[in-house]
């Protein structure tokens, strides 16, 4: 999959000051499960999925995730965010190859 | 070796210095158990200091995680603190059958303040039946505004999913619900 790593943010249509809005991301990534072999035992290497998943608002955190093989393949969150004032939203996500995904959103008012 | 070791030959030190200060010429036998209950709490610390750099290095490469029973994830994380009933705090949205266990939708959202003094501070997703339990956590910060998390996970076979609310006064608040599993999640291997 070439697209590997590429993050989408999903903001609503209009978003008003003081507004507490619904922010949906998704990102491309395989999440691979555990493996056993045929004797049932767990093969033994380093699976590559997301571990950690940070999001911020000008910097700020606004929330963070510890995600386990559990969580489907290309997955997508759906985050709370308060808008005070316009700004820039960052969501990153860690896989454990040590690579890090980050996609970015400016929010503005209409 | 675990922290109760850790605390038994900690234990075995103390007695030891309790014993010095009874008798102040040092024996051959008493010097020797000295020896050994120094040995013993440094091998100790050794030893959880090192699993728990085991633990958190096997998260940040990928080596998977042995598998747990629910009894021992709902202890690891929430010790021996009662689970209080989160009907009307917590809203747990999850299908009643789920055709792919490999991509199940759920939704949690709270009514729970996330600012002020006591907040929500964690949200974490469990599954009572999946080889390793805890299938995700959750922190929010009071800049979220409200405790909403939605995602997909995958779940091994039909099984009770928890959603569980820990405050910051250590309070904790669980809803479960359960769901039937078509195929498993678990078993099949990633398309890629």
């Amino acid at each position: 999959m070439a697209e590997v790593g590429r993050v989408s943010i999903r903001l609503p249509s209009s978003i008003k000051q003081g507004d507490v809005v619904r922010v949906r991301t998704l990102v491309i990534h395989p999440m691979e499960i555990v493996q056993r072999d045929k004797q049932g035992k767990i093969i033994s290497k380093n699976y590559h999925f997301i571990h950690s998943l940070a999001v911020a608002f000008n910097g700020k955190e606004i929330m963070r995730a510890e995600t386990t093989q559990a969580i489907s393949q290309n997955p997508s969150f759906t985050f709370p965010l308060k808008v005070d004032k316009p700004g820039k939203l960052t969501v990153t996500f860690s896989d454990t190859t040590g690579k890090s995904y980050e996609g970015s959103a400016e929010i503005k008012f209409v | 070796m675990t922290a109760l070791d850790l605390l038994d030959s900690l234990s075995a030190f103390m007695d030891f210095i309790e014993l010095l200060k009874d008798d102040v010429t040092i024996g051959r036998r008493t010097f020797l158990r000295v020896i050994t209950s120094v040995l013993a709490f440094v091998g100790a610390a050794k030893d959880i200091l090192f699993s728990a750099r085991a633990g958190a290095q096997s998260v940040a490469t990928g080596l998977p995680l042995p598998d747990e029973l629910i009894e021992a994830t709902m202890k690891r994380l929430f010790g021996n603190r009662t689970l209080q009933p989160g009907a009307g705090k917590i809203k747990l949205d999850l299908p009643l059958i789920a055709e792919d266990g490999g991509n199940v939708a759920v939704t949690i959202e709270s009514d729970l303040p996330v600012g002020g003094a006591t907040h929500l501070n964690h949200i974490y997703i469990i599954s009572d039946k999946n080889r390793r339990p805890m299938l995700a956590k959750f922190t929010f910060t009071p800049e979220s505004g409200k405790a909403f998390v939605s995602t997909s996970v995958r779940l091994a076979t039909s099984t009770d999913v928890r959603a569980i609310a820990e405050m910051s006064d250590g309070a904790l608040y669980a809803v479960s619900k359960n769901v039937r599993v078509t195929i498993s999640g678990c078993d099949v291997p990633p398309q890629s």
